[in-house]
This record gives structure tokens, sequence and C-alpha cells, in this order.
């Protein structure tokens, strides 16, 4: 059962074709890997995914609601509820500690809880670290923290725009053990990255050039 | 963990971790605080302060006796009870009576006085020398001081002559057989010219005394000694008739009249006999007004002379506003006194204070504005800086609502502790005017600190306004792009 359909959106940027006739299907529980050239239009796809961009043209279908016209109070609403972003840059509140960034997720969605928060910071395993700001955690704790704040809150899509991106193979490893904890657990997750070893884990990648879709590539060796 | 608490919690780590530019943000409103404070503090210190300090331009309400009745120094008292002590500046009783110097042959208004209390309500008063202290010794004013040459430490004797006109019921009724009758009258130059006489079995003239010193010795002074003038009034019975009963002598019509005009008004009351005193001038007044044409005696030196406890009018210097000035007067009125407020007076009093406080309240507004700006000018500035934040914030779900609460929230932290320390701060501003300024020092108000915390709140929340709106409209994709 699909999850998310794109139906021939188009983002136009004046003369520029950020994504020009792109449609794509992505079934519950899937995890999906997108890749392609720098300015082949992933981000702008993610945004259009995450409900924080609406496309120039076509339709966007998340849980079978047309997303691609709802005035933005409704996105919001939606992207809270159904979806976990995680970032390149690991973005956090600086000035709140790992666990109350975790909190923040909760606070927005619903109750904070600092049980739950703290627990999903041992699924990351940094209950050690939960006091620390961010400036005391390294690169790949923090990103560890945004896997954690992405899944607090139970999201049936975890969008993740090269989370790899600024990571060594160490943590990488950790990121991508955890994702695939969360496919297990039957989350569906699509993940935009450069790298063809994380493009690997997933169980399909798409590959955009120039905001086409220009191949489809289906992982013969994803194990469950 | 509730939403209160979190939120709560966001706010006070977003201020206490992110010290250096929230502490601009909460100086500023702490400046604008303190100021407010202390500025709403002087505004209503202000008149307290300054109509204690107005009270020197002089008496704003005179006490008088009412129609037909008298005051003396137990009314007056009486009537000073009904005003509470501490809105009593001073009180100064007056009486006005003619004192004749008889060796300069002229006479001066002179006021029986309290010195204490006339530098209580005329404190602009001011004497070459010092004012009296001990009985007998006077202040003359500088206009006569002038004319007679007298100076700081001069004696001058005064002399109080009873007019006819102020004893009771009429000359006539003293014309009996064997009364002593004694009178004065106005003489050339307006000297006095005083008489004596003793009347015989029939109530005629039998023997007559003139005392003509004050006037010219070769003219009007020869009346006292001239025999043959002196001869005509022997055995004449009164009134007499110039012209008529007696002649003027020679050269001396002017003091010849007043002789017999002294004599149709002699009286034989005893207490009417002229009565002289040797004083002590101790200072010459100078106030720049019609005071300088007077000799200022105590209430009780002009009671030895006069014998009489009489008092015309008296200045009172009260501490109050117009509208209280007038029921004030309203509580004196009665008992035989009635109080009126001097007009010119209160009316400027309550001008300048007007204008003070005008002035005042204009500041702390201009002061409130710049205050708004400084704080707006920072949450624009933290905003910007928090840019990715926000975006963050929206990226994770938050409504435009939430972020509007978040940062309203701050700034009305900021508003509390900026507030709650401008109150303290500004009691001690304020003091510190009042006491350079005004000399005093003021009254903390308890109702202060509430206040300035409240007003302090609302304005760090308006200051918030334009910023939020900032932060409202950012783009939550902005946490995508590798800014
Ligand atoms: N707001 C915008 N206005 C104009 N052009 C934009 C805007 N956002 C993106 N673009 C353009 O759209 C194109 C696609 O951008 P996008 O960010 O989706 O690329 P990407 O595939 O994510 O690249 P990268 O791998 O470098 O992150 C780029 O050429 C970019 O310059
Ligand atoms: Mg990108």
């Amino acid at each position: 059962m699909a999850l998310l359909e794109l139906k021939n959106i188009s983002k136009i940027y004046g003369e520029l074709k950020a994504l020009d006739n792109v449609s794509l299907h992505v079934d519950k529980g899937e995890w999906v890997a997108i890749m392609g050239p720098s300015g082949s239009g992933k981000s702008t796809m993610m945004n259009i995914i995450g409900c924080m961009d609406k496309p120039t043209k076509g339709e966007v279908l998340l849980d079978g609601e047309d997303i691609s016209k709802l005035p933005g109070k409704r996105l919001t609403d939606i992207r809270r509820d159904k979806i976990g972003l995680i970032f390149q840059q690991f973005h956090m509140v600086t000035y709140l500690t790992a666990v109350e960034n975790v909190m923040v997720s909760q606070y927005y969605h619903s109750m904070p809880d600092e049980q739950e928060a703290l627990e999903a910071l041992g699924r990351v395993g940094l209950r050690e670290r939960a006091k620390h700001l961010p400036s005391q955690l390294s690169g790949g704790e923090q990103q560890r923290v945004c896997v954690a704040r992405a899944l607090i809150n139970h999201p049936e899509l975890i969008l993740a725009d090269e989370p790899t991106g600024n990571l060594d193979e160490a943590n990488e490893n950790i990121v991508l053990d955890l994702f695939r904890q969360l496919h297990r657990e039957g989350t569906t997750l699509i993940v935009v990255t450069h790298d063809p070893e994380v493009a690997e884990a997933a169980q399909r990648t798409i590959v955009l050039e120039h905001g086409r879709v220009a191949r489809e590539v289906v992982n013969e060796n994803f194990v469950e | 963990m509730t939403k209160r608490r979190m939120f709560l919690r966001m706010v006070t780590a977003s201020l206490l971790r992110r010290r250096s530019r929230m502490l601009i943000a909460l100086l500023s409103i702490g400046i604008g605080a303190t100021i407010l404070a202390g500025m709403v503090t002087i505004y209503y210190d202000v008149p307290r302060q300054m109509r204690a300090q107005m009270r020197s331009y002089g008496a704003n309400m005179l006490l008088m006796p009412a129609e037909g009745e008298t005051l003396d120094s137990e009314r007056l008292s009486a009537a000073l009870q009904k005003l509470p002590a501490d809105a009593l500046v001073g009180a100064s009783p007056y009486r006005y009576v003619r004192l004749d110097m008889t060796s300069r042959q002229q006479s001066f208004t002179t006021a029986g006085t309290d010195f204490a209390e006339i530098q209580k309500t005329s404190p602009y008063f001011s004497v070459e020398g010092r004012y009296p202290e001990a009985p007998r010794e006077i202040l003359v004013g500088r206009e006569i001081a002038e004319t007679i040459g007298v100076k700081e430490g001069s004696d001058m004797e005064l002399t109080w002559q009873p007019t006819a006109r102020e004893s009771d019921g009429n000359p006539s009724d003293d014309r009996k057989p064997g009364a002593r009758l004694a009178g004065s009258a106005k003489g050339f130059g307006d000297a006095m010219v005083y008489v004596t006489a003793t009347l015989d079995n029939e109530a005629k003239i039998a023997e007559l005394t003139i005392d003509a010193s004050t006037q010219t010795p070769e003219y009007g002074g020869r009346t006292a000694e001239d025999a043959l003038f002196l001869k005509q009034f022997i055995g004449k019975a009164l009134p007499l008739e110039m012209g008529d009963d007696v002649d003027a002598l020679s050269g001396a019509t002017v003091t010849s009249t007043a002789v017999v005009e002294a004599l149709n008004t002699a009286r034989a009351d005893a207490a009417v006999q002229p009565k002289t005193t040797r004083y002590m001038v101790t200072g010459i007044l100078v106030t720049g007004g019609e005071e300088e044409g007077y000799v200022f005696m105590s209430t009780e030196d002009l009671q030895a002379l006069t014998g009489e406890d009489a008092l015309d009018v008296a200045e009172l210097s009260i501490s109050a506003d117009e509208e209280q000035l007038n029921a004030y007067a309203e509580a004196l009125t009665g008992d035989g006194v009635q109080a009126r407020l001097v007009k010119r007076v209160t009316k400027s009093e309550t001008a300048v204070l007007g204008k003070l406080q005008a002035l005042v309240f204009l500041v702390t507004v201009v002061v409130l504005i710049l205050t708004m700006i400084c704080v707006s000018t920072t949450m624009m500035a933290v905003v910007s800086e928090r840019r990715r934040e926000i975006g963050l914030r929206k990226a994770l779900g938050a409504s435009d609502n939430s972020i509007r609460g978040e940062f309203l929230g701050e700034g009305m932290f900021l508003g509390l502790l900026g507030g709650a320390l401008g109150a303290v701060l500004g009691f001690v501003f304020a003091q510190v005017v009042s006491v350079n300024v005004f000399h005093a020092s003021i009254m903390f108000r308890p109702l202060l600190l509430p206040v300035t915390v409240l007003v302090s709140m609302l304005i760090a929340a308006a200051s918030c306004l334009m910023p939020i709106k900032r932060a409202v409209a950012i783009d939550p994709a902005i946490v995508l792009k590798g800014e």
C-alpha cells in the first residue's frame, strides 16, 4: 500500500526546473535511497515530501491525502504528526541539552516525557551524554541525537537528507544500524545520500539528474 | 513533565545559556524600568517636595476677623488648632499701628508680629543685622532707615498716642467737672500735637499743657510756651471754635488749629495717655516691597506699649494643593475669623507644579520609547541570530503560535527581571535625585514594584512584536539547505 505517491511534480524557480515532472511511489515500510549529483533536485524533493515546500505542479499524496495544495498550517500539522526529519548539518538547539533537544520534538508533537526521551537517547547509545550541550558533543554524537529526536514521536515516515555526509565510518555504521532497526519496526525511510554504501543499505535507489528520475535500481543484496 | 514546564525550561535556558545577547536586552529593559520607576516616584513626590520649597514664596492664606468681630492671639491659636500640624509651615500675626518718633517729628506704621513665624512665612525677607530676640528690639524697613538715618544698633524712641477715635463713646461724655482730658491731633507736616487739660467745677478749662515738640520750634513749637496764646483757653468750655473762641498764634495757624482739634477730641480715659518707649534697632529689613516702609516689633512689645491685645490679620503659610487649601480655608472660617487664599501665590504654585509634572511625564514617555526601540533592536538581532533554530523548531512541527509564544515568553521574562531590577534601582535613582535637587528624601511606594514590573513586561512584549513577526516568517526549509 502506498504511503507516498508523487504524481508528475515539478518545482520551477524562474527558468530553472529544480524538479521536472517527477513521479515516485513509496510503499509503507519501504526503505528508499535517493542519489544524484549536486543540484539535481534531491533536497527540493525532500522539502516537498517533508511538507516544507509545495510543488509548482503535480500532486503529492501522503497516506492518500493530497498535500500539495494544503495551507501552511495544515502542512505543519502533518509534518509534526507523520514525519521525522534528519539533516546533514545535524541541527540542534544550541542552548538545550541532548535530552532537552529530544524533548523539544515531543513538546511540539504532544507531551514532553523526559523518561521516554532518555530511552530514545539510550537507543542511539547516548544515555550517558543526555545532560550535555551540543557544543560538548562530537558531530557523530550530535547526528545520533538528531536520529533519536526524529524517532521519538514514532513517525510513519523518516526523511534523512545526507545523514551520514559529515560522519566517520564508525558513526555512519551506527546510524545505518539504527535505520535497519527502524525499518524492521516498519518505519518508512527515505534517505538522500551521495554515499553508495549508504544507498546499498536501502531496498531501492532512485537516481535524479537535472530534476528528473534518471533510473531506479533495486538492491538485490538487501538483507531484511 | 507538562508542556508548561518544558516551555519555562526552554525560555529560561535560552536566557541563561545565551547570556551575552540577553544581557543587553535585560540591561536596556532594566535601565528603562529604572528610569520609569524613578520618574514615577519623582512625578508623585515632586508636588510634596516642591510644595515645601514653594512655601518660600510667602503666605498663601490670610486669616482676618470676621465682619464686626475682632481678632486676638487667643482666637488665632484656637483657629490654628484646626489645621494639621504638618501642613502648617508658619503663621505670622500682624497688628498695625502708627507710632510717632517725636524727636524726628515723624510717625511710622508699625507692625507687631512674631519674628520666629515671619521667618517661616516670609523666608525671602532679608535682614541687614539680625532679627530681634530680646524685648524692646525692633526691625526698621530700609526706606525708613534711609530717611531718618538709623542703623543697626541705633536707638529709637517711639510714642504710642491713643487717638480719641479709638475710644468708645463721645468726647463730650468726658467733659465733667474736675476731669483730666488728653488728646492729640495732626499738626504741621502731619506730626502729632498733644494736649492735656484739667477742667474746673463748671467743666471749663482750668489748666492747659501743650506738647508741640514735633512742630517747628520757631513757629508751631511756640504754642506750648506763648503765655498769651495759652491764656485764651482758660475759663472756656469745650468744644472750642477757632477764630470765635480762640485766635491762632501768628505764624502757627496749623499747629494752633491742631491744638483746638486735640482739645475738642480729648478724652478722660487714663489708658489713652501717650506712652513712649526706647527701642534698639537690631536690623534693617530689605524685602523690595512695602514692608520697607514699616517698623517691626514683637507682638508683646506692641502690647506693652498700647495695652491692647488685638490683631488685624494673620498670614499663614500652608503646605497643600489648591483644593486642600480651599478646604482648610473653609474649616478655619467661623468663630469670629475668616480665611481667604492668596490667589496669586496659590495659582502660580499650581501652574509651576503642573509644568514640572508635565516635563517629568514627557521624559518618561521618551525614555520608554527609547527602551522599546533598544529592546526591539536587540530582539531583532536575536531573531536573525537564531534563524536556523527557528527554522528547526518549525521543521519539528512548531506552529506559528508556538514560535510567537516562545519569543513573547522570553521577552516577558526579560521584562520581569528587568522590571524588578529597575524598580529597586529606580527608587535609588529617585532618592539620589531628590536628595540632590530637592534636599529631601523620598517615600517608598510599595505599589511601585508590581507596577514597574508589569509595565516593563508590557513594554518588552510590545518590543517583541516586530521581531516575532520576522521569526514567524522564517521558512523551515532553510534547515535543509547547507547554509
Ligand atoms: N529557493 C530557490 N530558488 C532558486 N533556485 C533554487 C532554490 N532552491 C533550490 N534551487 C535550485 O534548484 C536546484 C536543485 O537544488 P537542490 O537543493 O534540490 O539540489 P540537491 O540535489 O539537493 O544538491 P546537493 O547535493 O548539492 O544538496 C539547484 O540548481 C538550486 O540552485
Ligand atoms: Mg541537497
